[in-house]
C-alpha cells in the first residue's frame, strides 16, 4: 500500500454527504433551502397555492355531494425536485464514499493497480464535496447577495463579476492548493480532474447537429488558423528581435499561439527548452489565462454577446485551453450553448497542436546550431489528442440515432407515434381549425395563403408550398388530431403564424406542433451531467494552478506573451463582433 | 570564529550563489573543512504542468521526464563546477540534491550533515531575471542551530 493513504478523510466526506442527503430528504433544512433556492421556492408557493385552491374546491364539491374529502396529492414543485436531487446525489455519492472510506481504513491492499485505483477516490470525493458546496451553497448565496446589494450599488456585483459555481469553484481550487495545500490522501484523486474534463468534452459530442458542427467547425478552423498561425509568427519575430533564444522563443510560441500550458508541455521536449524557459512560459500563460477567465465573461456581458459570439471569442482569444471552458461556463453557467461553441474551438486548437509542434521543431532545428533532428512522424503520432476521437464517435453515434431517433436537434426529435392521448387536439380546437379551413378555401383566404407562402418563401421539399398543401395538411390534422409527418408540421407551423388566423386555431396548431417533438432522456441526462463533469474538472484544474508557477511570469517572455495575448484577445473580439452572427 | 568542519554551501548557480561560494572559500580550511554543496530544486516544479488537460498521458510523462532530466543535468553541471573549484583549493567536497521548500530543506540538510556553518547568497535584486523561488530567511534564522553567513550581493 504505497498510493492509498490510511486516512479517515473519505469516510468523513461520505458521512457529511449522507448527512446532507438526510437533512434534505427529511425537510430539516427547508428554511435554509428556501433562502438558497429562491426562484424554485417561489414556484413551490405557486404550486401549493394552486393545489390548495383545487383541494378546497374538490372538498367543497365532495361535501355538497356528501362524499368523503378527496385524496389529492400535491404535484412536485421545482423546489421539491431540487431538494430531491440534492438528497439523491448526496445519498449515492455519500454512500459510495462511506463504503470505500471504511474499506481504506480496514484493508491494506498490496502495492499495485488496485492500490492506485483505491487511492484516487478520496481526492475525487474531496473535489465532489467542494462542487456540492459551490453549486448548492455558494452559487445561490452570491446570486442572492448580488441582488440584495443591487439597490445600494446600482449594479449586481455577482452577475458582473460572474460569481457563479464555475468561477467560484476554480477560485476555491486555487485557494486550496496555495493556502492549505492538497492533502496527501487527495493528491491522486485530484489528478483525475483532467479525465473528467475530457469525458465532458466527449459527451458534449452527442449534442451537436451535423449542420452546427459543420458551421462551427468551418468558423473555428478559419479563426483559429488565422490567430494561431498569426500569433506564432509574431512570437517568432519578436523573439528573434529581442534575442530571447531559439528554444525560449519556440516554447513561448507554442504556448501563446495554440492552447497554452498544454502546448508548452507538448513542445518543450521537442525544442529542447531549458528548465527556466519552461517556467517563464508556463507562468506567463497561467497569469494571462486566469486573468482572461475573469475578464472575458464580464466584457462579453457588457457587449451583449450571445453564446456563439462569446464562445468563438473565448475559444480564440484566451491563451490557455482550460480557461476557455471556464470562461464559457462562467459566461453562461446554466446553459451549455456557449460551452458547445467554445469547445469546438478548443478541439480545433488541439488538432492544430501536433502540426504546430512539428512546425516549431523544424524551425528550431533550422535555427539552432547543433540541434538534433526530430522524428516528425513520431511527434505527430504521440501528440494526437485521442479524446477527440471519442468526441467524434459520440457525435456519430448521436447523429445515427444511438441515443435518440436520428435527425434530432439538441436531443429533440419528431415523432407522431409517440404523441400521448392527452396531447391530442380537443373537439373545440379541431372545430376552430375546421372553421379556419373553410375560410381559407374561400378566394380571399386562398389568396392570403398564396401571398403568405410567397412572401415567406415556404417550401415543401424542393417546390413552393401551395394553398392545396395547406388544405390537405389542415384536413389531416382535423382527422388525426395530431400532425403525422415532419413536412406537415413544418408547413402548418408556418400557417399558424399567418396574420388574421383565429387565435384558438393558431394555438391549436402550435400545440399540435409542439406535441410532436419529444426530448431524449439520454441526451437530457448528458446535458445534466455535463455541467457536473465540467465543474468537477475545473475545480480540480484550479487545484493545479500554484502561485509558485504563476510567480515565474516575468522578463521578456511576459512582455512578448502580453503583447501577443492582447493582440489575440482584442483582434479576435473585433473579428467576432464584425463577422460572427448568432445564427447557428 | 573556529574553523568549520562541515560548511554547508547553498549553491544553485546564480550570481548570488557564486558570491556565497567565494565567501565559503574564505572560511574553509583545506584539510579540515568539508564543503557540503546543497542544491535545492524548489517545489515550484511540482506545479509546472499547470492545468494542462489536453495532452495524452504519454506527452505529460515525456514532459515530466524531460524536466527532471533537465534539472538533473543543470544540477550535475553545478556540482561539477563547484567541486572542481574546491579540488583546486584542496577542499574536501560532498554534494546533496533535494526537492522541496528551500528554507526547510536547508534546515534538514544542515541537521543531517552536522553543519557548523551555513553560507548562502543574498536574495536576487528586484527585476533581475531568474526563477522566482526565494529562501524564507526568517524561517531559516529562527531554526538553524549553527551560524549563517549571507554573502553580499555581487
Amino acid at each position: 500500500m504505497v498510493y492509498t493513504k490510511k486516512s479517515p478523510a473519505l469516510l468523513i466526506i461520505g458521512m457529511v454527504m449522507l448527512l446532507w442527503g438526510w437533512l434534505n430528504a427529511s425537510g430539516s433544512i427547508d428554511g435554509m433551502q428556501q433562502y438558497f433556492q429562491k426562484s424554485a421556492y417561489s414556484d413551490h408557493l405557486k404550486v401549493k397555492e394552486k393545489f390548495d385552491a383545487e383541494f378546497r374546491v374538490a372538498s367543497e364539491i365532495a361535501a355538497a355531494e356528501n362524499k368523503p374529502a378527496p385524496d389529492m396529492k400535491m404535484p412536485k414543485s421545482k423546489f421539491d425536485e431540487a431538494k430531491a436531487f440534492q438528497a439523491n446525489m448526496s445519498y449515492i455519492f455519500g454512500g459510495v464514499a462511506t463504503l470505500l472510506g471504511l474499506l481504506i481504513l480496514v484493508w491494506t491492499p498490496k502495492e499495485g493497480n488496485l492500490d492506485y485505483y483505491l487511492s484516487i477516490f478520496p481526492g475525487m470525493a474531496y473535489i465532489l464535496l467542494i462542487a456540492f458546496v459551490v453549486r448548492w451553497g455558494l452559487d445561490p448565496m452570491f446570486a442572492n447577495w448580488g441582488k440584495a446589494a443591487q439597490p445600494t450599488l446600482g449594479w449586481n456585483f455577482a452577475s458582473i463579476f460572474n460569481l457563479n459555481y464555475v468561477v467560484l469553484g476554480i477560485v476555491i481550487g486555487i485557494v486550496i492548493v496555495n493556502v492549505f495545500k492538497i492533502p496527501d490522501w487527495a493528491a491522486n484523486g485530484v489528478r483525475t480532474a483532467r479525465f473528467f474534463l475530457k469525458t465532458g468534452v466527449i459527451l458534449l459530442g452527442a449534442l451537436y447537429s451535423a449542420t452546427e458542427l459543420a458551421q462551427l467547425g468551418a468558423i473555428s478552423v478559419l479563426l483559429i488558423g488565422v490567430f494561431v498561425l498569426g500569433s506564432i509568427g509574431i512570437v517568432l519575430y519578436m523573439g528573434r528581435r529581442m534575442n530571447t533564444g531559439n528554444s525560449m522563443t519556440a516554447v513561448l510560441a507554442s504556448g501563446v499561439g495554440v492552447c497554452g500550458v498544454s502546448a508548452a508541455v507538448a513542445a518543450s521536449p521537442v525544442v529542447n527548452a531549458k528548465a527556466g524557459e519552461i517556467a517563464y512560459t508556463i507562468g506567463t500563460i497561467l497569469v494571462w489565462g486566469v486573468g482572461c477567465m475573469f475578464l472575458f465573461p464580464t466584457i462579453g456581458h457588457m457587449l451583449g454577446m450571445g453564446p456563439v459570439q462569446f464562445g468563438a471569442w473565448a475559444g480564440t482569444g484566451i491563451l490557455n485551453s482550460a480557461q476557455v471552458a471556464g470562461a464559457a461556463l462562467a459566461f453562461d453557467p446554466h446553459g451549455i450553448e456557449t460551452l458547445k461553441v467554445a469547445e469546438i474551438f478548443n478541439i480545433t486548437r488541439v488538432l492544430f497542436l501536433p502540426i504546430v509542434v512539428l512546425w516549431l521543431a523544424t524551425w528550431y532545428v533550422k535555427h539552432e546550431v547543433g540541434a538534433e533532428k526530430v522524428d516528425l512522424r513520431k511527434v505527430l503520432f504521440a501528440k494526437f489528442p485521442l479524446f477527440v476521437l471519442g468526441f467524434i464517435l459520440m457525435f456519430l453515434l448521436s447523429t445515427l440515432g444511438a441515443f435518440t431517433p436520428s435527425g434530432h436537434y439538441q436531443g429533440k426529435y419528431f415523432s407522431s407515434e409517440q404523441i400521448k392521448e392527452d396531447k391530442l387536439l380537443k373537439g373545440k380546437e379541431t372545430k376552430a381549425i375546421e372553421a379556419e379551413l373553410a375560410r381559407l378555401k374561400e378566394p380571399a383566404g386562398a389568396k392570403q395563403l398564396q401571398d403568405f407562402f410567397t412572401e415567406k418563401a415556404i417550401n415543401i421539399g424542393q417546390r413552393h408550398a401551395t394553398p392545396e398543401d395547406a388544405y390537405k395538411g389542415l384536413a389531416e390534422l382535423i382527422a388525426n388530431r395530431k400532425v403525422s409527418t415532419r413536412e406537415q408540421e413544418t408547413l402548418l407551423k408556418a400557417v399558424g403564424k399567418m396574420k388574421g388566423l383565429d387565435a384558438v386555431a393558431a394555438g391549436a396548431i402550435d400545440k399540435a406542433s409542439k406535441a410532436a417533438y419529444h426530448s431524449s432522456k439520454t441526451i437530457g441526462a448528458f446535458r445534466d451531467w455535463l455541467a457536473w463533469l465540467f465543474a468537477f474538472g475545473l475545480i480540480g484544474l484550479g487545484m493545479q494552478i500554484t502561485m509558485a508557477a504563476l510567480k515565474q511570469a516575468g522578463g521578456t517572455p511576459l512582455i512578448i506573451g502580453g503583447v501577443v495575448g492582447t493582440i489575440k484577445a482584442v483582434g479576435s473580439l473585433i473579428v467576432v463582433l464584425l463577422f460572427i452572427k448568432e445564427f447557428i | 570564529m573556529r574553523t568549520p568542519l562541515k560548511l554547508l554551501l547553498c549553491h544553485h548557480g546564480s550570481s548570488g550563489a557564486q558570491a556565497a561560494e567565494t565567501l565559503a572559500h574564505e572560511f574553509a580550511v583545506p584539510g579540515t573543512t568539508t564543503l557540503v554543496h546543497c542544491l535545492v530544486v524548489p517545489e515550484l516544479w511540482a506545479g509546472m504542468q499547470g492545468d494542462d488537460w489536453l495532452n495524452n498521458a504519454s506527452t505529460r510523462d515525456a514532459f515530466g521526464s524531460y524536466v527532471e532530466g533537465m534539472l538533473e543535468s543543470d544540477a550535475r553541471r553545478e556540482f561539477a563546477a563547484v567541486e572542481s573549484r574546491c579540488r583546486e583549493r584542496g577542499l574536501a567536497y560532498a554534494s546533496v540534491m533535494r526537492f522541496g521548500n528551500p528554507a526547510e530543506t536547508v534546515l534538514a540538510v544542515a541537521a543531517e550533515v552536522g553543519a557548523d556553518l551555513v553560507v548562502i547568497g543574498s536574495p536576487r535584486k528586484k527585476g533581475e531575471q531568474g526563477l522566482n523561488s526565494r529562501m524564507e530567511l526568517e524561517k531559516l534564522v529562527r531554526s538553524l542551530s549553527c551560524p549563517l553567513l549571507i554573502a553580499a550581493h555581487p
